[in-house]
């Protein structure tokens, strides 16, 4: 009796998430068949003028980093959260061993690898206005190296090297570096995170030092998303 | 109706069966990442267009597709991401104090 | 109106600062939590003063291209709620908590962040962003006793809320998607001409969304066991602030994004009272046996944001006023109770009804306020929930909602009976010695204050409906809140 009211269960469930998917599918079908291409007149604009009214050529920075820079603080904010629960819920001071033995040749490579990472992640980060990247990106590649350091050496090894008092100190100066950046727009006379309307000009489109406050936010987020993630991977591979 | 938006159904509604049946807490944290991955897609589909080149205007390009949803995607990638390591760092912290990942066994609270 | 932006930053600022101080600096932790706190309070006086008429405040002056911040009577409330409450959380938690003092302050501070971002943003993704941020870092207060019990309730309340953002978030990119904006004045006229199927059903997912982060009855089994071991001065702003907030974004949404007209249109009115009728009779008789006192407030807690829901959707402007005023009452009740419930558990570590026999004779003054306070939330004369109460029952009958006003009148004699248990059992004499712990200045006085403030707003109901008699017109007219927001 009991197996059979399992059984039971198990096919009303299913029959309820078919159910919500053919609902779904009918939801969509309708969405898709209204014609909504001519309302989207914001990211025309976007497109169009966004180059002129931000300087920077990548538009998905100058949307991130610009027109809503208020949601990256959010996002921000939340890796920082996650971080601190992740750093709170292990204590720091007990770093058990996670030591798996490779033979030379990977810890060779390893230390081979590291430079063109830093090269590559700062350059994401310093060039993310102009060309794919942006802080984000960049700021994952940073977080690579500390995360490669504990994957073949050891935790301890890693924690040596990048103390996590350290990466902690990095990732607050990330985030108070972006609020103070936008702070700037309030002292210039203008509004909170103002970029292009606040008197620092946005530069030639294209160059390296354009965009306004673009490029620094970008370095700060990475700086903050390298710390962030480097904390959260210590923490759950510290956890026994 | 194109098959991108079939495949995201599908993605969302099996992760919901993950998360609604499957009794094993990591299988619930997959449940979530799985449908989360499908809510990246849609984002990805809304801004999409036909022949649209990636929003970097470094040349004159015709078609660009829209720059927004790339944005909002980004923050729901990090927010997600973010969730995911707590939710995993608890499981964790479940598993150590419980030495058990089944759902049935882990029932102190009352409700 | 640079104030309404640093009402988010300032909070957001004391975080990360107080991240840098537990590494280097320890000594000036105590000035950082306790200055800021009070700079924040000036901050949110400054921005609830100038709070009518609505002001519109852009970030990086984009207008409307960017994210708007829009300070309208309805916002204020709440910012009145966490200026009422923050101060006398950030006091209590300083004696309250015995474990580590920077991970819990951060965490609030970055809470009290998220939510004033949820209550000032005009933007709908800003809004989902902002609400992560509250969430999470609410999910990270209520873990911080490690226990066993506090760890598999968070890991509840993380799944819930996840799972109901995951609704919000996919309602969010439709809206986007038939909109092709985020900005909450150009939705509704957007939304004009979409059909109405497709319409209704993005809101059901919005209401269930919501519905899972405010713990209506079939979706609230997370909220009793995130409370039953977490920090108690958590739970004050969890039941004050963070169901609230996420009510706010419903209300926000429905009301503005698709205007009182369609609710009543589609029958949003009426299943939402049928629900919160269905809810606080479940809800009361569901406190009715519980023997943890954190988890009978918790019920309670749910049964009160289902008035709350039956006022403010009646759908007229009595029903409002009404259900504004008893967000703030209830508040500042569940408020006073929590806290009490903390000093007896930091005195001698009672969570069960059972441990508090006999303290009302040890802790006369908070006793008194205890039961000052669980009448008011009863709804007996002459406290403030008396007052919020009746409001919503005439707003009911005026609305022709006969069905809901009687069976408030039932639900609070279902509730009088649990609360009057608690009372009984407090007052019987013991001949036990019972070893107590002194509670200091600190812990007392924030309970008196919110318990004094029971009464204060029960005899002097003018004094907040004074700044609540505003916000019917922005949110049952939303024409007035678009206007202003378009610059117009």
């Amino acid at each position: 009796m009991s197996r059979l009211n399992e059984r039971f269960k198990k096919l009303y469930k299913i029959g309820l998430v078919i159910t919500f998917a053919i609902f779904l599918f009918f939801l969509f079908y309708d969405i898709h068949n209204l014609d909504s291409d001519g309302k989207r007149y914001l990211s025309e604009h976007y497109i169009s003028e966004g180059v002129q009214e931000t300087g920077a050529t990548n538009l998905v920075a100058s949307v991130l980093y610009d027109y809503r820079a208020f949601d990256t603080l959010g996002e921000a904010t939340v890796i920082l959260t996650a971080a601190t629960i992740l750093a709170f819920l292990v204590p720091i001071t007990k770093a058990t061993m996670f030591g798996t033995t490779f033979k030379s040749i990977v810890n060779q490579t390893i230390t081979l690898i590291i430079p063109f990472l830093a090269v590559l992640g700062a350059y994401l980060l310093l060039f993310g206005h102009l060309s794919p990247g942006g802080g984000f990106v960049g700021g994952v590649v940073l977080s690579v190296i500390p995360i490669l350091l504990t994957i073949t050496y050891s935790v301890d090894f890693s924690e040596y090297i990048f103390k996590p008092a350290q990466k902690k100190l990095v990732e607050n100066i990330g985030a108070i570096g972006f609020v103070l950046l936008g702070l700037l727009g309030v002292f210039t006379g203008s509004n909170f995170l103002a970029s292009g309307q606040a008197p620092f000009g946005t530069g030639s489109a294209g160059e390296v030092f354009s965009a306004g406050l673009i490029p620094y936010l970008n370095l700060m987020i990475g700086l903050k998303v390298g710390a962030g993630l480097a904390i959260i991977f210590n923490s759950l591979i510290k956890e026994k | 109706m194109e098959i991108p938006y079939v495949v995201v159904i599908i993605l969302f509604c099996l992760g919901m069966y993950t998360i609604i049946t499957k009794k094993n807490l990591i299988k619930i944290v997959i449940g979530f990442t799985i449908v989360e991955s499908s809510l990246i897609l849609l984002l990805m589909l809304v801004g999409y267009k036909p022949d649209g080149t990636a929003p970097i205007l470094d040349k004159g390009y015709e078609i660009v597709v829209d720059p927004i949803p790339q944005a909002l995607a980004l923050t729901t990638i990090v927010i997600g991401g973010s969730v995911t390591a707590v939710m995993l760092a608890v499981v964790i912290k479940i598993h150590k104090r419980y030495r058990t990942l089944n759902i049935d066994e882990i029932r102190k609270l009352r409700g | 109106m640079e104030a309404a932006v640093l009402v988010i930053i300032s909070p957001l600022l004391t975080a990360f600062f107080l991240g840098i101080s537990r590494l280097y600096v320890k000594k000036i932790f105590f000035p950082l939590v306790t200055g800021s706190a009070i700079i924040y309070l000036y901050l949110l006086i400054l921005v609830i003063t100038n709070s009518y008429p609505a002001k519109v405040y852009s970030i990086g002056d984009w207008g409307m291209l960017g994210i708007n911040l829009m300070v309208d009577p309805f916002s204020s409330l709440f910012l009145l709620i966490i200026a009422i409450l923050f101060l006398p959380f950030i006091i209590f938690s300083m004696k309250y908590t015995k474990f580590i003092k920077h991970d819990y302050f951060i965490f609030a501070y970055l809470m009290i962040a998220g939510i004033s971002g949820m209550v000032l943003t005009a933007d709908l993704f800003n809004l989902y962003v902002f609400l992560e941020v509250s969430s999470l870092s609410s999910c990270a207060l209520s873990l911080q006793k490690k226990t066993d019990r506090g760890i598999e309730g968070t890991f509840k309340y993380l799944i819930m809320s996840t799972l109901g953002s995951f609704f919000i978030l996919l309602a969010t990119i439709l809206t986007y998607y038939l909109t092709g904006t985020l900005n909450m004045a150009e939705i509704p006229l957007a939304f004009e001409d979409i059909p109405f199927k497709i319409k209704s059903t993005i809101m059901a997912f919005f209401v269930f969304g919501y519905a899972l982060k405010i713990g209506l009855i079939p979706l609230h089994a997370w909220l009793p066991d995130a409370y039953e071991d977490s920090p108690i001065p958590y739970n004050v702003l969890s039941s004050g602030l963070v169901m609230k907030s996420a009510l706010y974004a419903l209300i926000r949404i429905l009301y503005i994004m698709f205007g009182i007209d369609f609710l009543d249109e589609s029958g949003m009115l009426t299943i939402v009272v049928f629900w919160g009728v269905i809810t606080f009779l479940i809800a009361h008789c569901l406190a009715f046996q519980q023997s943890n006192l954190n988890r009978l407030l918790a019920y309670s807690s749910i049964a009160q944001i289902a008035y709350i829901m039956i006022g403010l959707f009646v759908g007229t402007e009595a029903g409002l006023i009404a259900g504004s005023f008893h967000i703030l009452n209830h508040a500042i009740m569940k408020g006073a109770l929590f806290l009490v419930v903390g000093i007896f558990n930091y005195s001698l570590t009672a969570v069960e009804i059972e441990d508090i026999k006999g303290l009302g004779y040890k802790f006369p003054i908070i006793s008194f306020t205890f039961v000052v306070a669980s009448l008011a939330i009863v709804g007996l004369p002459p406290f403030n929930g008396f007052m919020s109460k009746w409001l919503i029952v005439e707003a009911a009958l005026e609305a022709d909602f006969v069905y809901a006003a009687f069976f408030i009148l039932v639900g609070t004699f279902l509730s009088l009976t649990y609360y009057l248990k608690v009372i009984v059992t407090l007052y019987t004499k013991t001949e036990e010695e019972l070893l107590i712990e002194e509670p200091g200045l600190s812990l007392k006085l924030p309970t008196i204050f919110l318990g004094s403030l029971c009464i204060v707003f029960g005899i002097v109901p003018s004094l907040p409906l004074s700044l609540m008699n505003k916000i019917p017109k922005f949110l049952l007219d939303n024409g007035e809140y678009i206007r202003i927001l378009l610059g117009g």
